[in-house]
């Protein structure tokens, strides 16, 4: 390690808005793309009291909430339940968002299609979700996720930055702060959005979900695009070649060696290596996005759309392709599950763009030998209700926003495969064992990556900032081997 | 040596002299604060065994065990000493659980600080600054002398003054945000009188770009955005705002009236326009239309951002944290807490509110305070003169526009073949899915008035031709008597408008369309169109814009859509379209159909008049066909574009000048909310009332009587002389832009958790000074730019940058990156392109494709700001402090920059160093386009090679080039030469990037090596410093 670099760059952290001391060690060195590229190895030890089950984490996030009780949280009780309504007792006194607190009555809604027992836990999952239920017995559902949060802006806040509270760093910005890059042709975080067709357009996403909020802001996601520039600002200039390029940064680095070695600057030496790293990503992102060497198998596996950039399909392959390459933290933002009206129409059709791809994408990672260092998320902000929103049987109804429980699935990076964890009562609205909180999910998560999430903390404003908040969290060790 | 770091991070808190006597608030208390306070300090709820450490008082009286947990002098009997040391995980301190853990040096030092006395010291930010004595030394200026006393402690001195040309780059980047010029460079190195270097500074203090500087920083302090931030991040119109913010700074008005009015500008006696305007500070917060959401749960998070910001910025106090509970560090209790609230919960504002674009209540009009007459008067002659020219005759131009126009029709309709399609599925995803139906001949009919997106999908026939666009006609319906749409507006009685229309093709049925895959338009055309709603506007993703066919059509009206690369049915046979009635007004359609075609559209881009008067020669034409062709050119037609956004440039701007506007200010409601605490910070657990007030723990104002508190009394409170905070953290935040940092690190937080400043007496010095010198701001800022401290070169030896790596003791000058705003800025100022206007409404220079659309609710509501429609002409290069905000998406090259997104308050920002940056500053259109521009200025200067790189390096650097660096660049050049040599069409497409016009008469080949090599000097590290 060459000590004056690092020492620097410390003084170079040291003028960020956190300043002083503020910055933890193994962040200077995550800091590093730069060391990285040097081929340096960046393990902070100080935070890894725990041996890493997983390298990564490929984040699926469904954006809107998926409802609980339609894909994974099916059960009798609801078929006999079934136009009766919600009971004051069991509604508890819940709130409920403007959309429906003038509602007179809150008939229950059974699930709108049927489900098998799947899988060796035998957990219930919709027919609309033929793959999934192929892919049970990898899977470890959590049917006893809850939030504070009922409406999007707060609750997609809070289960991708731990807070509710604008201002705060995305769980991938945290990953990348903590453990910094795996590769040096990528960056550590990157992230792919796609439209649900169930809904279009969906409730709003917003960058501060793969933010770096207090974070240094290289630890932000980066978007992974659909379009002829998937990185933006990738290509070069029309009329300007590869080898022009090279040429210049040829001429480039000579300055500013001159530069940085005549003013002492490790900035700018740091800056020549960003160049170099540039002008490789201008190779390796083409090379990521270019899906011929995948096998027609391969791709039939995803489904017919996975040819197409910006589709959910598409997603989940160039997630696998990120996952090879060494992309610490990948995530999915697939929109369109804010089911509020027409459910039986919209919620098909959501079934239908994911369902294929994610199952596709853990049999893939299964058959590489990735899924065992892989820790694969599936689940959105909040469940729904089980009442239904606008009249019962009517096409035009649907179900309102539920935080009280919800059901996310894990696969991978030694999570139990083929378990069900958590369970709620006969109306799928209240938990009745081992409530697990979105902030426990981040701490599991981390835990995968062999993180205290108590360890991992960022000075900022007086307060040692956490992923997991200033209230307790905890792994949910029952479904980890 | 990586895991000894945190040693030597701690060496820096650590008294530099080890037999120095140990200092409470240098050296234990952060220990303390760090370890033990979460459990045994200001927060009773948390606090474990009584124990409480923070006060001398109780930590001598102990906590349950009725033992002294310090018994000064004497550790041994000291329980602290014995719980820290102790062997067992039982009885250690801090228990592990806690995930705190002492190192052995900070419990020698706990020991040695109870063995010296354990002497308590008050928080040193929170006694009120005494101006220390000037330290002996030879410097006149005070910073130095402060500065120098710490130097020589150390054995230090100060570095050498740096050159000229660096001094002058880093002063004028400092004050004005721009690099010096060539002009300005050679005039400070010519003069060599005594004062050169203070004539510089005050010509850059008088410079309205001072105003601009310093307000770039302010409007990341105050959460300045020009969206609403929550859920659908709608538009708002803040500008006059920060026109305010921008004249304050270059009125240079006093602090505490710069505080005062932006706090309480309302409230004060006969407030001004102006100082009502100013009181929008507590207006920019993140707020939501958003119906779903819960009205008391937005108007607590309103105020509690107003909390969290002016506690932050003004007060260098993190009292956000003490919303749920008591503060865990700092002597801010809940009930101060919910006090602060109230003064902020007054306001008469609406918990859903500013949807469509218009602003929140409460909201005034007002002008600019930047509004001139002589300016004014400037804009009207150009406007004039530019009227005058799109009015003169372009014989040429129409000529030239002509033969594309009739070569384009002489090919509309060949092979044209329609086939209908039949709908599948007709979806709204807002709209009530019962009032659209598919009829029996698979158009679409809507039964009623709508506001929505109708997603339609349909089977594209299998007979192996390619599809070359669509055509979607519009059918009276019954419903709609006779006519083709319900709209309800003046001028479009049973009209419909299509804001827009997007398609995509798919594999498999797909519902909604792809935004991903929106199949380019290479030609709109209609049958016919309403005056001033042609089938172009359809290009405008803008809501109140679009495509309406002529009112009070009762026959059937078509639009028809050639798409930039035909549809291929055998891969892609489901083509989905979005019609999208964005209008208002219930501008949405009776019934349509659509229709694929190959071959050419039939039909005209044009009115029937003009497609009629383009088809004859200009000598057959009648004077008015030539007249009315004329006329179309010059208002319709894309060769007269750039004159037109210019003039529409200039008639905002005119109106910027002379009318009134639209802002959000601060008011006091005629019954103004009831404050409570509220348990754990949830808006529905009230708990006990509370008045506005000041945190006990600081003085406290005097309490009329007779009223209550306001947030006027709360001004005059912070800009007390004795208030503790105020002063020291505006000069700490001052210092800290011309430093890199502050001397205290933590702007935010001059809290507990804090590190204490680095030079204590200076910064007290400079809070007094500042206060007496009545709160003026430039005389703060001319006495550090001044400094020798601020003068010194930034190169350090090896030995210097290893024993002080972070300039903690100022033995060197400051260097670091331009900020995001900067290096933008940069390359419009020295490639010319750059038009500098003071204040108006924010701008959209190039953004790539429409990021907004992808993650917005754009359709399913009338909030704005949920496309991109990127501007033109001079607002592609504005000032960077200008570009349009939006919270949820900010603008991505500054954002790749460090610039935060603005959701809520941020004082500083990292330096990063990433490849992202690196691939803004060489491909992004507008430094490729600024590379383009610069070689153009540099072409006038001559055929000299030598002289233009020369001027070229020095615009960006502020130095002339060395012979070695020389070497280099003719070697780029002469590469880049026999390159576009080799392939002029290279250079074309180079030269093509950027909308401003570029001069035809310079070689292409010639023009597009400079580009290459001004994007080379435009990237060089170098040029990104502040030196």
């Amino acid at each position: 390690m060459n000590a004056p670099l690092l020492l620097d760059r410390r003084a170079f952290l040291g003028r960020s808005a956190c300043g002083i001391g503020g910055i933890a060690l193994h962040s200077l060195l995550a800091e590093g793309m730069a060391m990285a590229a040097r081929g340096e190895e960046v393990r902070p030890e100080m935070f890894q009291p725990i041996a890493p089950k997983a390298k990564r984490v490929i984040f699926l996030f469904q954006s809107g909430g998926p409802s609980h009780m339609d894909l994974f949280d099916g059960k009798d009780s609801l078929d006999k339940l079934h136009g009766s309504n919600l009971p004051d007792s069991v509604r508890a006194g819940q709130r409920v968002t403007g959309m429906t607190s003038g509602q007179s009555s809150f008939p229950v809604l059974k699930p709108i299609s049927p489900g098998k027992r799947c899988g060796p836990s035998g957990v219930w999952i919709s027919d609309l979700l033929p793959w999934t239920q192929k892919i049970a017995g990898e899977i470890c559902v959590m049917r006893s996720m809850h939030t504070e949060a009922i409406n999007h802006d707060p609750a997609i806040t809070l289960a991708n930055t731990g807070s509710m509270q604008l201002g705060h760093a995305s769980a991938g910005a945290w990953v990348s702060y903590g453990l910094g890059s795996e590769n040096k042709n990528f960056p550590a975080f990157m992230v792919l959005i796609s439209q649900g067709t169930g809904k279009n357009p969906d409730q709003p996403i917003f960058s501060r979900l793969w933010g770096s909020g207090y974070l240094p802001s290289q630890h932000q996601g980066v978007i992974l695009g659909a379009g002829k520039e998937p990185v933006l600002y990738l290509d070069n200039p029309d009329g300007v070649t590869r080898e022009q390029r090279r040429a210049t940064l040829d001429d480039l680095a000579v300055l500013n060696t001159r530069f940085g070695e005549q003013a002492a600057d490790t900035e700018t030496m740091a800056r020549i290596q960003q160049y170099e790293m540039a002008f490789r990503m201008q190779a390796s992102v083409p090379e990521l996005t270019d899906l011929s060497g995948e096998s027609q198998e391969t791709l039939d596996l995803y489904g017919p759309e996975v040819r197409k950039p910006g589709t959910y399909a598409a997603n989940c392959l160039l997630a696998r392709r990120l996952a090879e390459r060494g992309v610490r933290f990948i995530q999915l933002f697939h929109r369109g599950w804010d089911q509020h009206v027409a459910i039986t129409r919209q919620l098909p059709n959501q079934c239908r763009d994911t369902d294929q791809p994610s199952a596709a994408l853990v049999m893939d990672l299964k058959r590489r030998g990735l899924l065992e260092d892989t820790l694969v998320i599936w689940g959105g902000e909040f469940g729904r209700t089980v009442y239904s929103q606008g009249q019962l049987g009517s096409a035009s109804s649907g179900r309102d926003h539920h935080g009280r429980c919800f059901s996310l699935w894990m696969a991978g990076a030694g999570v139990k495969a083929g378990y069900a964890h958590g369970e709620t009562d006969d109306f799928c609205w209240n938990i009745t064992k081992d409530p697990v909180h979105l902030r426990d999910l981040h701490a599991t998560m981390l835990e995968r990556l062999g993180i205290d999430h108590n360890k991992l903390v960022f000075p900022y404003r007086g307060l040692d900032q956490k992923l997991t908040g200033v209230e307790p969290a905890k792994v949910v060790t029952e479904v980890l081997t | 040596m990586m895991r000894k770091s945190p040693c030597l991070l701690l060496l820096l808190l650590t008294p530099l002299h080890a037999q120095e006597r140990l200092s409470y608030n240098r050296d234990i208390r952060p220990v303390l604060s760090k370890n033990c306070f979460a459990c045994h300090g200001p927060d009773e709820h948390a606090r474990e065994a009584e124990l409480r450490l923070d006060s001398a008082d109780a930590a001598l009286k102990g906590g349950e065990s009725e033992k002294p947990a310090i018994s000064p002098g004497k550790p041994e009997e000291s329980l602290l000493v014995s719980r820290i040391f102790h062997s067992s995980a039982k009885k250690v301190m801090p228990p592990p659980d806690s995930h705190r853990q002492l190192t052995a040096a900070e419990k020698d030092l706990l020991k040695r600080w109870i063995t010296e006395g354990a002497v308590y010291e008050g928080h040193w930010a929170f006694q009120a600054p005494v101006k220390p004595a000037l330290p002996q030394g030879s410097d006149l200026n005070p910073i130095d002398r402060f500065v120098a006393a710490t130097l020589a402690k150390d054995g230090l001195a100060f570095s050498p003054e740096a050159d000229r040309a660096t001094l002058l780059r880093r002063v004028s980047f400092d004050l004005t945000g721009l690099p010096p010029t060539p002009e300005e460079i050679a005039s400070f190195e010519q003069d060599r009188e005594p004062g050169a270097y203070e004539r510089q500074v005050e010509r850059l203090l008088a410079s309205p770009r001072f105003g601009e500087q310093q307000a770039a920083a302010w409007l990341d302090a105050s959460r300045y955005a020009d969206t609403n931030g929550y859920s659908i991040d709608g538009g708002r119109n803040q500008w006059l705002w920060r026109d305010w913010v921008i004249k304050a700074f270059n009125d240079n008005k006093p602090y505490d009236a710069f505080l005062t009015e932006q706090l309480a500008g309302d409230l004060l006696p006969n407030a001004t326009e102006q100082q009502q305007v100013a009181s929008g500070f507590n207006r920019n917060n993140a707020n939501t239309h958003e119906g779903g959401t819960i009205a008391e749960e937005n108007l607590v998070n309103y105020v509690a951002d107003r909390v969290k910001t002016t506690s932050e910025v003004f007060m260098g106090l993190t009292m956000a944290c003490a919303q749920c509970h008591d503060h865990k560090f700092d002597p801010v209790s809940q009930r101060d807490y919910y006090r602060f609230f109230a003064f902020f919960n007054t306001v008469g504002d609406a918990p859903h509110d500013g949807d469509g674009g218009n602003n929140s209540r409460p909201s005034i009009m007002a002008h600019s305070c930047l509004a001139n007459e002589t300016e004014a008067n400037g804009i009207r002659a150009e406007l004039q003169q530019a009227k005058a020219q799109l009015a003169q005759p372009d014989p040429a131009g129409l000529a030239a526009w002509e033969k594309g126009e009739r070569e384009d029709q002489a090919k509309a309709g060949k092979d044209f073949k329609l086939t209908p399609l039949i709908a599948e599925s007709a979806t709204s995803p807002n709209g009530d899915p019962e009032r659209i139906k598919i009829e029996d001949d698979g158009s679409v009919s809507i039964r009623g008035g709508d506001y929505a997106a109708y997603n339609v999908m349909c089977r594209l026939p299998q007979n192996g031709q390619a599809v070359k666009g669509i055509r979607v006609e519009f059918l009276p319906t019954e419903a709609a008597k006779g006519k083709l749409g319900f709209a309800g507006v003046g001028g479009l009685e049973q009209n419909l408008v299509m804001s827009t229309i997007t398609t995509s093709a798919s594999s498999f049925p797909a519902l909604n369309v792809d935004l991903n895959n929106s199949l380019p338009m290479a030609r709109i055309s209609a049958s016919a169109s309403q005056e001033g709603y042609g089938p172009e506007r359809l290009r405008d993703t803008t809501p109140t814009n679009g495509w309406a066919p002529p009112t009070g059509s009762t026959t059937p009206q078509y639009l028809t859509v050639t798409f930039g690369r035909p549809v291929d049915p055998g891969s892609t046979p489901y083509l989905t379209t979005e019609l999208m009635f964005n209008f208002g007004g219930s501008a949405s359609p009776a019934r349509f159909r659509i229709y694929a075609f190959g071959g050419a559209d039939d039909a005209s881009p044009h009115p029937a008049d003009v497609t009629a008067a383009l088809a004859m020669d200009a000598a057959q034409r009648s004077p008015e066909q030539q007249a009315r062709l004329e006329a179309y050119f010059r208002t319709m037609a894309a060769p007269t574009a750039a004159l037109r956004y210019r003039i529409a440039n200039l008639e905002e701007r005119l109106s910027v000048l002379t009318q009134e506007h639209s802002v959000m200010v601060m008011n006091t409601a005629p019954k103004p909310r009831v404050t409570h605490i509220l348990e754990r910070g949830v808006y529905s657990s009230p708990k006990d009332e509370v008045k506005p007030g000041t945190p006990g723990s600081l003085p406290t104002p005097p309490e009329p009587a007779d009223r209550e508190l306001t947030r006027l009394d709360l001004a005059k409170w912070l800009t007390r002389p004795d208030h503790p905070l105020t002063s020291r953290v505006e000069v700490n935040r001052v210092w800290s832009a011309f430093f890199g940092k502050g001397l205290a690190s933590s702007p935010a937080d001059f809290g507990m958790q804090s590190t204490l400043p680095t030079h204590p007496e200076l910064l007290d010095w400079l809070a007094t000074d500042f206060m007496a010198n009545g709160w003026d701001v430039k005389a703060l800022i001319r006495n550090i730019v001044s400094s020798r401290t601020y003068r010194q070169t930034a190169v350090a030896s090896p030995e210097l940058q290893k024993r002080d790596p972070r300039n903690d003791l100022l033995a060197r000058g400051p260097r670091f990156r331009l900020s995001a705003e900067q290096i933008r800025d940069q390359a419009l100022f020295t490639s010319g392109l750059m038009v500098e206007r003071l204040g108006g409404p924010s701008v959209k220079p190039y953004q790539p494709g429409d990021l907004w659309r992808q993650i917005s609710h754009y359709g399913s509501s009338p909030a704005t700001s949920q496309t991109f429609v990127q501007d033109h002409g001079e607002k592609l290069y504005r000032r960077s402090l200008y570009t349009y905000w939006k919270r949820t998406l900010p603008p991505v090259s500054l954002a790749v920059f460090d610039a935060p997104n603005r959701e809520i308050c941020s004082i500083g920002r990292a330096s990063t160093n990433t490849p992202l940056q690196a691939l803004v500053t060489l491909n992004d259109p507008q430094y490729v386009e600024a590379s383009r521009a610069f070689a153009e200025r540099l072409a006038k200067l001559g055929n000299n090679d030598d002289s233009k790189l020369a001027e070229c390096f020095l615009r960006m650097t502020g130095r002339a080039p060395v012979e070695q660096e020389l070497v280099v660049l003719r070697g780029t050049l002469k590469r880049e030469r026999e390159r576009f040599r080799a392939d002029p069409a290279a250079a074309s497409a180079l030269l093509a990037t950027g909308e401003s016009p570029r001069d035809p008469a310079l070689d292409p080949i010639e023009h597009a090596a400079w580009t290459q090599t001004c994007s080379l000097l435009l990237n060089l590290s170098e040029a990104l410093t502040r030196p």
